[in-house]
């Protein structure tokens, strides 16, 4: 993308909502809702750590402290944040589209399986650049074709995408463990892994960091994505499908294929983010690969709103918060899952007590 | 022969949680409400009735205790889609997330601890049936329960007052605020039923099927009992025959292997999931056109953006 | 009602009844009375506060000032629930039955039974009691498998059911096909001999005289006449009563446009279509519509006219037979749009609105090609032009930038009309074009329909406004239950002509 997208030629067109006189009294509720949702989940976390016996003052602090100001966990942070953007975004697109992408857990898996197998298929002594493109191209086709069946189902059977791609996460996730027990397997004693990719084709770090360009992929395809669903007829027309899809009919579009193109696109980013995992941070397929990785980013992209450059503060938040839970563990001895309580209490903040609208049963 | 017993009661052992997991999420759906956090509430009904089987001693207080953590999940599911008007996927994951938090919390402690939970009780008589004895009738008590559990499901749901005002929830919900009913109460009523049934098919997981408890013990039933309601098209009475057909596949595995086949365990556990698509596939548009009509509402609503 | 002795009282009396909203005043000191064995006709046109009021009977809105009687005492009616125990019973225009449940299940709805439905008991009450009303209903058949005229029995028997004596039918005439008007007058004459009282809406001057024995007749919220008996007053005096003083006729002008040797706008040919329900809804229809030519389409409601414009416009797969638009056949929604041509959709919040794109976004949803900038859409083109169209046809729609979810009805209805009538089309399906705007913005589209057949367009409008199709077709075709039931030219126009063709009389 040239930089002349980003030049504010007709964006007063394209998002008309500018700003009003009157706008700072409701950015001011917002705020205030917004830390007032947040203080509530921090408080009953720290309840359910005082029940476990942990100061939950010191447990918290010693988090934030270990996360934040440790170098090591700061690009930790980086690191995990990467596939988190892509696989909310593989959420956001499709949403624009009026559809559910429930499906990333089974598309990283099987993006990533496609590399693996793009690096087994090549072998140790191709050179890495080619096993690097190769990887990128294998992961984003396979994620595609992967979320290409739920909507064809949809298509075809009128098979609500929410579950289909729910389901084939299972389906996924046991082509994953069949592929690293049997006919990938490296070692038939050891762990059932898969042979570890070789380092030429590893995802080069940014010089002076452990931290790999996964996160500058992932904030380009932000940017990517955001200019095509702002400035694209494409990204103007599974809009209007998301909006309308009788009125997408009527004025001549193409619903089915702009259906089945949203959630592809959908498949094959979270496809990339399965890849960017693989080739930036396990270089090996093994059974708990990307676990929840999918299911993060769908909550993710909900707590941005499923819109681009919110998504990298939320996964930013969310990488935090993960990151942390191990700090949790290694402080405070209790479960690194633990963390999962907090994120969904700060969800469940942001889901119940932010929400532009209500339902009006 | 003895293979296909073993299947079959196999299938009707490991089935009944899901089946319990499936009913709940069948009294939910007919209101309209879909719940992705059933995958939560058997977790926490798998921990709760664990926790208080272990220090009890009693696996039936293990069970209530089960299905009442259930339930309080499904109650903030209820209250987040209902009153505060989340998202239902969004909300159904999040509470998933929370139940993995929790459990993983209080349940660390439980890993590894012996628990005295259901054993098998054969039903005298009736289990020496030959084959449908040995697969209905040398169960532990829970699937018995279930046996009684189905039937009333269906009565409720369609004989009662209570179950009419839930149909209706799901069918048509300004009929009920017609009538001067609360349908925000109905929704938030069979919301939390259901979960009280997923705590019930979690206990039965952790106190009389594994006997165990680990983290993320559930591995995806929840999933497969929402996925289910849909194969079987809202009806009580499908959903145990599904359950026991997913039961089946599940039961496969271990049966050939136990025989000395080699067989490829990941093919199997991915059956229930391929049949269910396949199914869903085939039936698609008319299992969609018999659904709930509020709930294919939730179905076909855009996510906001 | 004078066989009756004792002392007489109204089942409902309503005195200077007033609601305003913000800046509408939906009813200001209005009255009637309802008495026992009388049916009262309700008469207005739309948006006359008929609905308004009957919300403050049924209590689901409250009034500001006013008082209501209910068989001689004061009520304050705060809620349906409180309504229905004082033996009041509405049967909405929407019927608010569950399609999925039986007739016995929707019943239950209504009425106690405990904790069990005791179906069987309840089918045995229903069948007694649609005895005893004389409304055939079968207890055990499933809602969504009968006739909107069946629903309606069901609704009228719940209502009776669950205890009321003054039965409220609002607009029930509207969704039914002529025999079933009949069969529901019957009804309605059947309740009336048994002393129910019956308040009915309607806006159709020969059902009052039909049926009803009292009329009050609301206009801009404001009673015009007020528990009158309809034999005392004309149809002209009752017509000036809705309306008030008659508005000035568009003058009619003739088609002046070349017809020979062009293409015609639509041709159709033999169509057999489905409904949404799966029923025959067009039963080989077969018209043409010519270049320069406005044809009207008139019919009750529910006669196919909706399928029919979605067959013309590729939306709706005809069974068996051909559209074409100039020449070119038609299999999809894409097809219609590249051949010219353009529509307003009957219910343009549910078939062409997004909610949360602009007004501006909404005019190129008309399936013209989108305009190319250096990326994506050139939206200053698409501002200027649009502005121009706007000042040309001048509807005066909304801002560009508004969201189209924060417009109402009839400002939607203007964007909608600003987009597709400003295309050059070829052919121009227009449903209830003048639907929610008000008087001057009707004259306006008028003139608009006709400025495009004169410049060559074939114009295919439908309307339930007689008057309206009159003033401006060149020709009415007349539908009734799927059929093409007459052709009128224009020099022969006869509103009971057409009224005949319309209940499937002979012409």
């Amino acid at each position: 993308m040239s930089a002349t997208l980003l030049t504010p030629e007709s964006p007063e067109v394209a998002e008309p909502e500018e700003a009003k006189p009157d706008r700072l009294r409701p950015i001011l509720a917002t705020v205030w809702r917004w830390t007032s949702a947040l203080g509530v989940a921090l408080i009953i976390f720290s309840i359910l750590l005082l029940t476990k016996g942990a100061n939950p003052f010191q447990a918290l602090g010693d988090m934030f402290k270990l996360t934040f100001t440790s170098s090591r966990s700061v690009q930790e942070i980086f690191i995990q944040m990467a596939p988190l953007v892509l696989g909310a975004l593989a959420v956001a697109v499709p949403a624009r589209a009026g559809l559910t992408n429930v499906g990333g857990e089974g598309q990283i898996i099987i993006g990533a399986v496609a590399a693996c197998g793009a690096f087994l298929f090549l072998g140790d002594s191709a050179p890495g650049g080619l096993i690097i493109v190769a990887m990128f191209a294998a992961s984003m086709i396979a994620g595609a074709l992967w979320a290409g069946i739920a909507a064809l189902m949809r298509l075809w059977a009128g098979v609500n995408e929410a579950i289909s791609t729910l389901l084939l996460n299972f389906v996924a996730l046991d082509i994953l463990l069949f592929l690293i027990y049997q006919p990938w397997r490296e070692s038939r004693t050891g762990q059932p892994t898969t042979r570890e990719l070789v380092d030429t084709a590893k995802l080069p770090v940014i010089s002076g960091t452990q931290v790999h360009i996964g996160i500058i992929i992932a904030v380009v395809v932000t940017v990517i994505v955001w200019a095509v669903m702002r400035y694209t007829r494409w990204g103007f027309k599974i809009a209007v499908a998301g909006g309308n899809a009788e009125a997408a009919r009527r004025s001549g579009l193409n619903v089915s294929m702009l259906v089945l193109s949203a959630l592809m696109i959908g498949g094959a980013l979270a496809g990339l983010a399965g890849m960017i995992h693989f080739a930036g941070v396990e270089y090996k397929l093994r059974p708990g690969f990307g676990y929840q990785l999918g299911y993060t980013s769908f909550l993710a992209c909900w707590l941005a709103r499923h819109q681009p450059f919110p998504i990298l503060v939320a996964a930013f938040v969310f990488a935090s918060l993960s990151v942390a839970g191990d700090s949790l563990q290694l402080d405070s001895s209790l479960p690194a899952a633990t963390i999962n309580v907090l994120t969904a209490l700060i969800l469940m903040a942001v889901l119940g007590w932010t929400a532009k609208r209500k339902v009006s049963v | 022969m003895s293979l296909i017993v073993d299947v079959l009661s196999g299938g009707v052992r490991g089935g009944t949680s899901i089946m319990y997991g499936a009913l709940g999420e069948t009294v939910s759906e007919r209101a309209g409400v879909i719940n992705l956090g059933t995958e939560g509430s058997m977790l926490m009904g798998a921990l709760g009735g664990y926790i208080v089987c272990v220090e009890t001693g009693s696996p039936w207080l293990g069970a209530l205790a089960g299905a009442l953590a259930g339930a309080a999940l499904s109650l903030l599911h209820a209250y987040l889609v209902v009153w505060r008007g989340a998202s239902q996927f969004a909300s159904g994951l999040t509470l998933l997330f929370l139940a993995l938090g929790l459990t993983s919390l209080f349940g660390a402690t439980y890993v590894g601890k012996p628990v005295d939970g259901f054993s098998r009780w054969d039903v005298p008589l009736l289990s020496d049936i030959p084959v449908i004895g040995t697969v209905l009738f040398q169960q532990d008590p829970l699937v018995y329960l279930s046996f009684a559990v189905v039937p009333f499901i269906w009565w409720l749901l369609f004989k009662t007052r209570a179950g009419l005002l839930i149909r209706t929830a799901g069918e048509r919900s300004e009929s009920l605020t017609v009538h001067g009913y609360s349908v925000k109460a109905v929704r938030a009523g069979a919301v939390t039923a259901g979960g009280f049934l997923a705590g019930i098919g979690g206990a039965h997981l952790s106190i009389a099927y594994a006997n165990a408890w680990f983290e993320n013990m559930v591995s995806g039933r929840g999933f497969i009992a929402v996925a289910l309601v849909i194969f079987a098209v809202w009806s009580p009475i499908r959903v145990m025959g599904g359950a026991y057909l997913f039961g089946m596949a599940l039961a496969l595995g271990s049966a050939l292997q136990a025989r000395g086949y080699n067989v490829n365990q990941f093919a199997l556990d991915a059956i229930p999931f391929v049949l269910t698509l396949a199914v869903l596939a085939l039936l698609g548009k008319k299992t969609v056109s018999s659904s709930p009509a509020e709930l294919k509402k939730v179905f076909e609503n855009a996510p906001p953006t | 009602m004078e066989q009756h002795v004792g002392p007489r009282r109204p089942l409902l009396a309503v005195l200077g009844l007033t609601k305003h909203f913000a800046a509408v005043k939906a009813n200001t000191e209005v009255s009637l009375e309802v008495w026992p064995g009388e049916v009262h006709a309700l008469v207005g046109e739309n948006g006359a506060g008929k609905s308004t009021l009957l919300k403050m009977i049924y209590g689901v809105y409250h009034p500001d000032a006013g008082q209501m009687i209910v068989e001689g005492t004061e009520a304050v009616i705060d809620s349906p629930a409180e309504a229905r125990r004082l033996g009041i019973g509405m049967v909405f225009q929407d019927l608010r039955l569950v399609p999925a449940l039986t007739v016995a299940e929707n019943i239950a709805l209504a009425i106690p039974t405990g904790v069990t439905l005791k179906l069987r008991a309840l089918s045995q009450q229903i069948r007694e009691a649609s005895d005893k009303h004389g409304l055939s209903v079968d207890p055990n058949a499933k809602v969504g498998h009968l006739s909107i005229g069946e629903r309606q029995r069901v609704e009228i028997l719940k209502v009776l059911m669950t205890g009321a004596k003054l039965v409220i039918l609002d607009e029930p005439t509207s969704v039914l096909a002529p025999q079933e008007v009949e069969a529901l007058f019957s009804v309605v004459e059947h309740l009336r001999s048994q002393d129910f009282g019956i308040l009915i809406v309607t806006h159709k001057l020969d059902e009052v005289r039909t049926i009803a024995n009292t009329a009050t007749v609301l206009r801009g919220g404001r009673t015009i006449l007020e528990n009158v008996k309809p034999s005392d007053y004309t149809n002209d005096e009752l017509i000036e009563a809705m309306v008030g003083k008659s508005v000035s006729d568009l003058t009619r002008r003739a088609s002046t446009v070349v017809t020979t040797d062009r293409a015609m706008a639509l041709t159709m040919t033999g169509i057999n279509a489905k409904g949404d329900q799966g029923n025959l809804a067009l039963k080989g229809i077969s018209l043409t519509i010519a270049p320069g030519e406005l044809v009207g389409i008139a019919g009750v409601a529910g006669s196919g006219q909706r399928e029919l414009c979605e067959v013309a416009l590729g939306l709706r797969p005809p069974v068996t037979g051909e559209v074409t638009i100039v020449g070119k056949k038609i299999g999809n929604p894409r097809d219609a749009l590249s051949a010219g041509a353009a529509s307003i959709p009957e219910d343009p919040v549910a078939d062409s609105i997004v909610g949360r794109l602009t007004v501006l976004h909404h005019m190129v949803l008309n399936g013209r090609r989108l305009p190319a900038g250096k990326v994506g859409i050139d939206w200053q083109t698409v501002k200027s032009t649009t502005d121009t169209n706007n000042d040309r046809l001048g509807l005066h729609i909304a801002a560009t930038s508004r969201n189209v979810s924060e417009l109402s009805g009839g400002n939607i209805q203007r964007v909608i009309l600003t987009r597709e009538l400003s295309l050059d089309a070829e052919l121009v399906v227009a449903a209830y074009p003048s639907r929610g705007l008000d008087i001057a913005n009707v004259r306006r589209t008028q003139e608009i329909l006709l400025e495009c057949r004169d410049k060559g367009a074939g114009v295919l409008m439908v309307s339930e406004d007689l008057d309206e199709l009159m003033s401006i077709a060149d020709r009415i075709l007349v539908m009734h239950d799927g059929h093409i039931s007459g052709e009128i030219i224009n020099a022969d126009f006869d509103r009971q002509r057409i009224g005949q063709l319309m209940i499937g009389g002979a012409a």
